[in-house]
C-alpha cells in the first residue's frame, strides 16, 4: 500500500488552454518539465503526497482539466467533488487573465452545495519580458475573490511546490477547523489511514460549511 | 535438405536500394512485396521506424564523402550478419565505420581507390544501416552511373567482383579457421565479401565451404544464401547497389558459362561442378547474361545444387536434390529463365544493354525487391521459405561470431593491386564494347575467384592494405599483416588437409598468438578488441604461470562472450522470424487487398472473408484507401472544395495576424473563441505526436496538419476546432493524401458519435457512456463493480479515448488497427475497444484505487500489444442479452426522452 496519509484532497486545476496547467502539475508530481506535452482531452489525473507538517501527510489527487472552452461542459461536472482548485492564467497572455472571472463564476455555479478553495496562479513567470499582467493587478483580483495569488514557473521550477503546499495547508486548516467536513458521497476530502498520530480533535464533525470562494 | 534454403535469411534481401534515398530497406521487404509500390511504402515505414539517419551517417562516414561510389550491400546467408561494402571513388580515403565490429577496408587502385567496408553486425541494425548507406551513395552515384550507363555499372560490379574475389580468397582461409566449428561462419564471411561483387566472387567464396565444410546442411544453407545474394547482385548491376553472391549465384554463373540456360534445374545441379569448371572457361562473358538469368532461376536450383554438391566440391555429378529443393527451382524455372528471371533480367542486361536500360529507367525502389521477387507468388514463397528456414538454422550464430574474420578477409580483398584493371575498364566505356572487352577480364575474375586456393594465391592481399583495426585506423604495417597472417595460420592449421589453402598466404611466420587462437573455434564479436597482446618489450616478461593465467582468463572471457552472443543471436533470430512472418502476412494481405478486394469494393466489403481479413489489420499501404472507402464521402466534398476552404482559412489567419489579438475583447466570446481556436490549432499541432517529430514546426507534415484543421474550422464553423481533432487529422494525414485526408476527416467527424463528442453534446455523450456501461457490466461484472465502488465513471477515461479515437492513448500502430475495425464496424467498435482494454488489464485494475486506475487508464502502458488487445476485444461481444449496441443505445436515448423530467439521467438506466 502507499505511504500513509491523513487526508486526501481532491484538487482541480483549471484555466484557459495552453496556460500550462499540465506542465505545472507535472513539475509538481513528476519533478520534470516537458517541453511538449499532449493537449489534455477531458481530464488527466495525478497524485502526490505532501507533508504539510512533520508527520502530517496529505495525499493530493489532482485533476487536470482540458482548458478549451468547448470542454467546459464536461469539466464543470468535476468541480463538485473537488475541495480545492488552482486557477491558472498565463502572465504573458492577458486574455487568460481576463477569463479568470469567468472561470470563477463557472466554478461557483457548479460547485454547489459545496465550495472550492481556490488559489490564483500566474503561470510562466519565467517569461518576465513578455509579461502582460502585472503582479499588482493579479493580486488585486485575487484579493477581491478572497484568494491567494502565487506566480509560478514550471520551466524554472519557481514556486511550484509553494503553490500546492500553500493551498493544501489552507484546506487543511479549514478541515481542521471544521469549516470543511468529510461527507459521504463527496470526494473532496477523504480521511486516510492514520498512523500513530492522534488527530481526534481534528476529526471531522458535522458542521455547516460555508462558501469559501 | 530443407535446410539448404535456410541460408537465405530474410535480411539478405535488404539489399534494396532506394533511389529516393528516403528510406532504408527492410530485410523482409523484398520477400513480401509483390509490387514496387509496396516496396517503396514499406521502406518508408521502415525508415521511419528503424533506419535512423544517424545510423546511416555513422556507417557512411566513408560513404558520404564519396561522390560517386558503388555501394554494395551484402547479406550473409546466415541471416544474422550483414555486411556492407562501399566502393568509393578514387581519391577517397577509407574510413572506419562507426559500427562496432565493423571494419572497413580500403585499397587504392590505379584509377580509383576502392574501399570496401564490411560491416558485420546483427541483421537488424546492419541490414538497415547498410541500406541507408547504399541509399545515400546511390542517390549521388548510383543514379548517375547506373541510370546513365548501365553497362558501366555492370563493369563496376565486375571489377568489384574482382576485388571481392580476392577477398574471398582471404576469407577462405578465414573460413577454415572457423570451419572446424561451423561451416556457416566461413560462409557468411564469404558471402559478405562476395556479396559486394557479383556472382563471380561468390563462387570462390562458396567453394571453400564446400571443400572444407563438414556439414552438408550448413553448406546447403550457404548455397541458399548465395541464391539470394545472387538476386541482389543482379540488382546491383542495374541500380548500382550490389548484393551478395552465394554459391547459388556462382553456380548459376557457371551454368551460364556452360551455356545450359535452357534447363535450369539441370544447370542448378550441374552448376556446381560446372562452377568448378568455370575457372577454366573464361569466355563465360558471352554466356553471362543467360547465366544470370539462369541464376535467377537457379537461385533455388543453385542452392540445391550446392547442397547436393556440398560434400563433393570437385565431383561433377552432384547428388540429386531433395524433393524440396528441386521443387523450388522448378517454380522459378517456370518463369522463363533467360528473360523472365528476375535476377536473370538484371544480369542479362549486361549482354543486352537495352534491357538494362529499361530496367534501369525505373530506378525505383521497387526494383530491388519487387522486381526480383515479383514475378510470381511462387517466387515470393520460395523466398519466404528460405528465409524462414534460415532462421531456424543455428548457423546464424556462428556467422555472427566469425565476423572478425570477415573483416580481415575484406581487407585483403581491397588490396590495390587487384582492382585497378577492373576499374579502368569501368571508366572507359559504358558501351557494350567496353563490356565485351571487359569480359575476358571477368573471366579472369571467375578463374581467380573460383579456384582461389588451388590455382593461385590471392595477391598478397594483406601486405598492401593499409592497416585497419576494429576501432580505428592503425598504422598499416603493424596490424594488418599480422592479422592476416594469423588468420592464415589458423586456416592452415585447421584446414591443413585442404591443401590448397596452405599454399596461399600460409608462408607467413607463425605467431605466438596462433596457438591460443587455434583453440577458439571462433572469436565472439564483442571480444575482438580483447586481443591478448604480448607484453611490450620494455617490460619484464610475464612469468609462465602468469601468462598461463592470463591466457586462461582470456579464454574464459571469450567463452563467456561467446555464450552471450549465442544467446543474443538466438533471441535475434527469433525476433527476425516473427518479424519475417509478420512481413510475410502483410505482404500477402496486401496482394489480396489490392488485387481482389479493392477492385470490387462494394461487392466484397461485407463478405466474411474480407471482414476477417479486415480484422487482422490492414496492410499499411492499403490502409488509407480502405479507410477512405469505408468512411465514405456522404458530404460530397471534393478536393476543390477543400481548396476553397483552405484558402478561406489562410485568409483568416492572415487577417488575424494583421489585427493581432486586440479585437477579441470587443467582439465578444464567439470571435474570441474562434480566434483562440485558430491559436489553439497552432499550439496543438506541435503537441500532436511529438515523438514523431513530423508535425512539429519545421516538420514535414506541420503545414499539412495546419491546413486540414484550418480548412475544417472554415468548413464547419459550428463545430470548429476541438482539442483531440489534431490527432485524428494527423493519423489520417499519415495514411492519406492531403485532400483525401480532409475528406475523410470531415466525413468521419460527421458521424453521429463524433459529432456528439466534438460538439460536446453532453447529454448525448452521457448516453454513450451509459450504453457503454451496460456492456461493461455485462462483460466484466467484477471490474464494473470495482469501478462503481470507487466512483470511477467511464467518462473519465472514455472521453480521451473517443475524442482521439485512441490515437493518443494507444501506440500508433495499435491505434491504426483499432481504426481499421472502427471503419468496418462503426462507433460500436470504439466502445468495444474500450471494453477490450479494460479486459486486458482487468486484473491490474482490480488492485487499484480510484486515482491509480484513472491514471492508468488515461495513460495506458506503452507496450500494449495489438494482438493481445485484439484478443481481448474479440472476447468482448457487444451483446446485451440479445440486444446489440445500437439497440441498447437507442433504447437509452428513448428512455431519456421519456424520463426527461427526472433530474437524474442515470448512467445506468437499463
Amino acid at each position: 500500500m502507499e505511504a500513509i496519509w491523513l487526508y486526501q484532497f481532491r484538487l482541480i486545476v483549471i484555466g484557459d488552454s495552453t496556460v500550462g496547467k499540465s506542465c505545472l502539475i507535472r513539475r509538481f508530481t513528476e519533478g520534470r518539465f516537458a517541453q511538449v506535452s499532449d493537449p489534455t482531452v477531458g481530464v488527466d489525473f495525478f497524485s502526490r503526497l505532501v507533508e504539510i507538517e512533520p508527520g502530517k501527510r496529505i495525499k493530493l489527487q489532482i485533476w487536470d482539466t482540458a482548458g478549451q472552452e468547448r470542454f467546459r461542459s464536461i469539466t464543470r461536472a468535476y468541480y463538485r467533488n473537488s475541495v480545492g482548485g488552482l486557477l491558472l492564467f498565463d502572465i504573458t497572455n492577458r486574455r487568460s487573465f481576463q477569463n479568470v472571472h469567468d472561470w470563477l463564476e463557472e466554478a461557483r455555479s457548479h460547485v454547489q452545495p459545496h465550495s472550492i478553495v481556490f488559489l490564483l496562479v500566474g503561470h510562466k513567470c519565467d517569461l518576465e519580458p513578455q509579461r502582460q499582467v502585472t503582479r499588482q493587478e493579479a493580486e488585486k483580483l485575487a484579493g477581491a475573490y478572497g484568494m491567494r495569488y502565487v506566480e509560478t514557473s514550471a520551466r524554472d521550477a519557481i514556486n511550484v511546490e509553494h503553490a500546492f503546499t500553500e493551498l493544501t495547508r489552507d484546506i487543511f486548516q479549514l478541515v481542521r477547523g471544521g469549516d470543511i467536513t468529510i461527507q459521504e458521497g463527496w470526494e473532496g476530502v477523504k480521511s486516510g489511514f492514520v498512523p500513530n498520530v492522534v488527530h481526534s480533535s481534528e476529526e471531522v464533525t458535522k458542521s455547516d460549511r460555508r462558501c469559501l470562494c | 535438405m530443407e535446410k539448404a534454403y535456410n541460408v537465405s535469411s530474410p535480411p539478405g534481401f535488404c539489399v534494396d536500394v532506394n533511389e529516393k534515398g528516403t528510406s532504408g530497406t527492410y530485410v523482409t521487404q523484398p520477400l513480401s512485396q509483390g509490387t514496387a509500390e509496396a516496396a517503396a511504402r514499406i521502406s518508408k515505414h521502415v525508415s521511419r521506424d528503424e533506419t535512423g539517419c544517424s545510423d546511416s551517417r555513422e556507417s557512411g562516414e566513408a560513404g558520404e564523402d564519396i561522390g560517386r561510389s558503388t555501394v554494395l550491400v551484402t547479406d550473409s546467408p546466415s541471416g544474422g550478419t550483414v555486411s556492407n561494402c562501399v566502393i568509393p571513388e578514387p581519391g577517397c580515403d577509407s574510413a572506419t565505420n562507426g559500427f562496432t565490429g565493423s571494419t572497413m577496408v580500403g585499397a587504392k587502385a590505379g584509377n580509383s581507390s576502392a574501399i570496401a567496408a564490411v560491416n558485420r553486425e546483427e541483421m537488424d541494425g546492419n541490414a538497415l544501416q547498410g541500406i541507408s548507406l547504399a541509399e545515400k551513395n546511390k542517390e549521388s552515384s548510383a543514379e548517375e552511373v547506373n541510370a546513365c550507363y548501365p553497362p558501366l555499372n555492370f563493369v563496376t560490379a565486375a571489377e568489384t567482383v574482382e576485388s571481392l574475389t580476392h577477398s574471398c580468397n582471404g576469407q577462405l582461409e578465414l573460413s577454415c579457421t572457423a570451419a572446424s566449428r561451423t561451416v556457416p561462419e566461413g560462409l557468411s564471411n564469404w558471402d559478405t565479401d562476395s556479396v559486394i561483387q557479383s556472382t563471380l566472387s561468390s563462387d570462390a567464396v562458396i567453394r571453400p565451404p564446400i571443400n572444407w565444410s563438414m556439414t552438408p546442411d550448413k553448406e546447403a544453407k550457404m548455397a541458399n544464401g548465395g541464391l539470394f545474394i545472387g538476386h541482389s547482385s543482379a540488382k546491383l548491376h542495374t541500380e548500382t547497389v550490389v548484393t551478395i553472391i552465394l554459391d547459388g549465384a556462382a553456380t548459376c554463373l557457371s551454368n551460364t558459362q556452360c551455356e545450359k540456360p535452357s534447363s535450369i534445374a539441370m544447370s542448378a545441379r550441374e552448376g556446381h561442378h560446372e562452377s568448378c569448371n568455370i575457372r577454366v572457361e573464361p569466355d563465360g562473358a558471352g554466356a553471362q547474361p543467360r547465366t544470370q538469368a539462369n541464376v535467377a532461376g537457379d537461385l533455388s536450383g543453385g542452392a540445391t545444387s550446392n547442397l547436393t554438391s556440398q560434400g563433393l566440391p570437385s565431383s561433377p555429378a552432384p547428388t540429386k536434390d531433395p524433393c524440396r529443393v528441386s521443387a523450388k527451382p522448378g517454380t522459378i524455372q517456370g518463369e522463363e529463365p533467360s528473360a523472365s528471371g528476375h535476377l536473370g533480367d538484371d544480369l542479362s542486361s549486361r549482354p543486352h544493354p537495352q534491357a538494362l536500360r529499361t530496367r534501369t529507367v525505373p530506378n525505383s525502389l521497387s526494383y530491388d525487391s519487387s522486381t526480383i521477387l515479383s514475378p510470381g507468388d511462387e517466387d515470393g514463397e520460395t523466398f519466404v521459405e528460405l528465409g524462414a528456414q534460415g532462421h531456424s538454422d543455428l548457423r546464424f550464430m556462428d556467422v555472427s561470431l566469425s565476423s572478425r574474420n570477415t573483416f580481415e578477409s575484406s581487407r585483403r580483398l581491397s588490396a590495390p593491386g587487384d582492382i585497378p584493371e577492373g576499374l579502368s575498364v569501368i571508366s572507359e566505356d559504358p558501351s557494350e564494347l567496353a563490356l565485351q572487352s571487359k569480359r575476358p577480364g571477368i573471366a579472369e575474375y571467375f578463374g581467380r575467384s573460383l579456384f582461389p586456393k588451388k590455382q593461385r594465391e590471392p595477391k598478397g592481399p594483406s601486405q598492401n592494405v593499409p592497416g585497419w583495426k576494429l576501432f580505428g585506423k592503425v598504422p598499416a604495417r603493424e596490424s594488418a599483416p599480422k592479422d592476416s597472417r594469423t588468420i592464415q595460420q589458423e586456416f592452415e592449421a585447421r584446414v591443413g588437409k585442404a591443401g590448397p589453402g596452405g599454399t596461399s598466404a600460409g608462408t607467413s611466420p607463425t605467431q605466438p598468438q596462433q596457438g591460443r587462437r587455434k583453440n577458439l573455434e571462433f572469436e565472439p564479436l564483442s571480444t575482438t578488441a580483447l586481443i591478448l597482446e604480448d607484453r611490450p618489450a620494455n617490460l619484464p616478461a610475464k612469468s609462465v604461470e602468469e601468462a598461463q593465467r592470463h591466457r586462461q582468463e582470456y579464454d574464459e572471457m571469450v567463452a563467456e562472450a561467446k555464450k552471450r552472443e549465442l544467446k543474443e543471436a538466438q533471441r535475434k533470430r527469433k525476433e527476425m522470424k516473427e518479424r519475417f512472418k509478420l512481413e510475410e502476412s502483410i505482404a500477402n494481405a496486401m496482394v489480396v487487398w489490392n488485387n481482389d478486394i479493392l477492385p470490387n469494393w462494394e461487392n466484397t466489403r461485407n463478405t466474411r472473408r474480407v471482414r476477417e481479413l479486415w480484422w487482422q489489420g490492414l496492410p499499411p499501404n492499403v490502409r488509407g484507401k480502405v479507410w477512405s472507402l469505408a468512411i465514405g464521402n456522404e458530404l460530397n466534398i471534393t478536393p476543390e472544395l477543400y481548396e476553397i476552404f483552405l484558402s478561406r482559412a489562410k485568409e483568416r489567419w492572415r487577417s488575424f495576424s494583421e489585427t493581432g489579438s486586440e479585437t477579441e475583447a470587443d467582439d465578444g466570446a464567439s470571435l474570441a473563441d474562434r480566434e483562440s481556436s485558430l491559436d489553439l490549432i497552432k499550439l496543438d499541432i506541435s503537441r500532436t505526436f511529438p515523438p514523431l517529430f513530423i508535425f512539429q514546426k519545421g516538420g514535414p507534415y506541420h503545414d499539412l496538419l495546419h491546413s486540414v484543421l484550418g480548412a475544417y474550422t472554415c468548413y464547419r464553423p459550428d463545430v470548429g476546432y476541438v482539442q483531440g481533432m489534431s490527432f485524428i487529422a494527423a493519423v489520417l494525414i499519415l495514411n492519406l493524401e492531403e485532400a483525401d485526408a480532409f475528406i475523410a476527416f470531415a466525413n468521419l467527424l460527421n458521424k453521429p458519435c463524433q459529432l456528439a463528442f466534438f460538439r460536446v453534446d453532453h447529454d448525448l455523450m452521457l448516453k454513450y457512456f451509459a450504453a457503454f456501461e451496460v456492456f461493461f457490466e455485462e462483460n466484466l461484472p467484477r471490474l464494473f463493480n470495482h469501478f462503481q465502488s470507487s466512483n470511477l465513471t467511464p467518462d473519465l477515461y472514455l472521453i480521451d479515448w473517443i475524442f482521439t479515437l485512441y490515437s493518443k492513448s494507444l501506440p500508433l500502430d495499435v491505434a491504426c488497427r483499432v481504426w481499421d475495425v472502427f471503419c468496418r464496424d462503426g462507433e460500436e467498435f470504439l466502445f468495444r475497444t474500450g471494453l477490450g482494454i479494460l479486459r486486458l488489464y482487468e486484473d491490474v485494475l482490480l488492485q487499484m484505487d480510484f486515482i491509480r486506475s484513472a491514471q492508468f487508464l488515461t495513460r495506458l502502458p506503452e507496450d500494449i500489444g495489438s494482438d493481445r488487445l485484439f484478443a481481448c476485444i474479440a472476447a468482448a461481444p457487444m451483446l446485451n442479452g440479445n440486444k446489440k449496441w445500437s439497440q441498447v443505445f437507442h433504447a437509452l436515448i428513448k428512455d431519456n426522452k421519456d424520463m426527461d423530467r427526472n433530474c437524474n439521467p442515470a448512467l445506468k438506466s437499463l
